[in-house]
């Protein structure tokens, strides 16, 4: 059974305008994929629909076989999600309140909650920062912030809305070395992204996405010769040939 | 937001380790003596609830940048006082003429807001919003017919929301500057406040919303602990025995 399955999916906002139309896409548990398309492509669309923010107008969403209109907590609870912009996802008033957020809602009992934020700030290596105020973390800790928070729900599918934008290159680094850590630690990623250089080298499939639609799904090499048809940067060392290497290495 | 006023600061100092319900008890208490209270005391309380306020961490000067619309505040609710109550004319200048009686009850009235503004803002600056929360609905859930858990939800967000309106105010006002807005008149410059401010804010609610919603928000979820020890009973006593005294001398 795939982790998750999106059938025929089409979301029209108060407007009228399509946020995305037609879209099919399932994924297995542990892939790596990356969604990249221009701004405006319907990328964070998508993603509003994997934790029911938003519902579909036509079409089903899945997660582990179960529609997320069925059972919304379920799906939340297995659905994390890091925002594109940190700041706003910030409900706690320290760093520890922040990440035991989640399991409060889920009305774990206090040790569970204490023994999974512990857990999460050690992963996520914040444990020094458990008592500091959030918002004066770097753009790098807020989102590896925003990670321990899905580490303590035990989400199973980890989502990322432009992770990377507003970062300076360490920050990218930190950034992309947790949410490595997070799939060697088995978890499902999903990332969008219009900047394909830092993360691609890591991926399973690169999705492409224009006018929100599905325009382009397949294994990196081969999605990546149309990404400039369709508004997103080809990596150069791509153009040139040339294997792309880690942001990491 | 990197100097958030008014909110929460991590510590660990006696009144961040008091029962969130002792706090709130002993601030409706402080605000209702006040209404009784006499300069002396009220001078001595105001001295009071500095002391604690220096030991957290904030400065003079902050406190008083925190407070300088309150300060507004006050300087109409003494203007009108020392206007509006007949007596004995201090000086009359082009038809304004202020009273004795009316300039020591303004005073008198200014005194007793401030202390409640420095009481209110010990509370806030040791309390986290979910303790609120929790304190709150603990405290009226022997109330029959009342949604004691709403209640606390409600007033625990509103308090959230006041640092991040406080942030906008600032944050609107830097990029007015930054475009030269000082030259103008007050009242344009308020006009001009206004409108971003509420679409910012708005726009912040809307995405903490979202972000709570993502985490499997719920109004029934784990409460931080609250438990009165000795420690919070003496406290609750020393308050009520305090408010005694202020309400009889
Ligand atoms: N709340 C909304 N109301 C109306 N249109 C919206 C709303 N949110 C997004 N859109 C539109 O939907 C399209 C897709 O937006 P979005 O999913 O945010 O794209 P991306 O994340 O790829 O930049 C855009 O044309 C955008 O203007
Ligand atoms: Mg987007």
């Amino acid at each position: 059974m795939k982790i998750l399955e999106i059938e025929n999916l089409s979301h029209r906002f108060g407007d009228g305008t399509f946020g995305n139309q037609e879209i099919d896409l399932s994924v297995r548990r542990e892939e790596f994929v990356v969604i990249a398309g221009p701004n405006g492509s319907g990328k964070t669309t998508l993603l509003r629909h994997l934790n029911g923010l938003l519902m579909p107008h036509v079409g089903t969403v899945r997660i582990a076989g179960i529609p997320v209109a069925d059972d919304l907590r379920r799906a939340r609870q297995m659905v994390g999600m890091v925002f594109q912009d940190p700041d706003t996802q910030i409900i706690g008033e320290t760093v520890y309140d922040d990440v035991a957020f989640g399991p409060e809602n889920l009305k774990l009992n206090r040790k569970e909650i204490e023994r999974r934020v512990e857990d999460a700030l050690s992963e996520t290596g914040l444990s020094a920062f458990a008592a500091r105020r959030p918002h004066l973390l770097s753009g790098g800790e807020k989102r590896r912030l925003a990670i321990a928070g899905m580490l303590a729900m035990k989400a199973e599918i980890a989502v990322f809305d432009e992770p990377f934008s507003n970062l300076d290159y360490p920050g990218v680094r930190q950034v992309l070395s947790a949410i490595l850590a997070l799939h060697r630690a088995g978890k499902t990623i999903l990332l969008t992204t219009h900047d394909l250089e830092k993360v691609i080298a890591h991926a399973d499939r690169l999705v492409l996405m224009a006018e929100g639609r599905i325009v382009s799904d397949g294994p990196p090499e081969t999605v990546m010769a149309e990404t400039e048809r369709f508004g997103v940067r080809q990596p150069c060392t791509f153009r040139n040939g040339g294997r792309i290497e880690s942001w990491l290495s | 937001m990197a100097e958030l006023n008014f909110g929460y600061l991590p510590g660990d100092s006696f009144f961040h380790r008091l029962d969130a319900r002792v706090k709130l008890i002993g601030l409706i208490l402080i605000s209702i003596a006040t209404l009784h209270a006499r300069m002396a005391p009220l001078l001595l309380l105001q001295g009071t609830a500095l002391l604690p306020l220096f030991r957290i961490g904030l400065s003079p000067v902050k406190i008083l940048r925190e407070l300088r619309y309150f300060f507004v505040l006050l300087f109409f609710v003494f203007a009108a006082r020392s206007l509006s109550t007949p007596g004995e004319a201090l000086f009359s200048f082009m038809g304004i003429s202020p009273t004795l009686e009316g300039t020591l009850m303004g005073l008198l009235v200014s005194c007793r807001l401030l202390l409640i503004a420095l009481a209110g803002m010990l509370l806030m600056a040791t309390t986290r919003t979910w303790e609120i929360k929790a304190a709150v609905s603990r405290l009226l859930a022997p109330v029959p017919f009342i949604p004691h858990a709403r209640i606390g939800v409600m007033i625990g967000l509103t308090l959230r929301f006041i640092p991040i309106i406080l942030h906008q105010v600032r944050q609107t006002q830097d990029a007015q500057r930054a475009r030269g807005i000082e030259t103008r008149g007050f009242f344009y410059r308020l006009t001009r406040l206004m409108i971003p401010l509420m679409r910012r804010t708005l726009k912040d609610a809307d995405s903490m919303a979202i972000a709570m919603e993502a985490r499997c928000y719920a109004e029934e979820r784990t409460d931080p602990q609250l438990n009165a020890e000795k420690r919070d009973w003496a406290a609750l006593a020393g308050a009520i025995s305090i408010c005694g005294f202020v309400i009889l001398l």
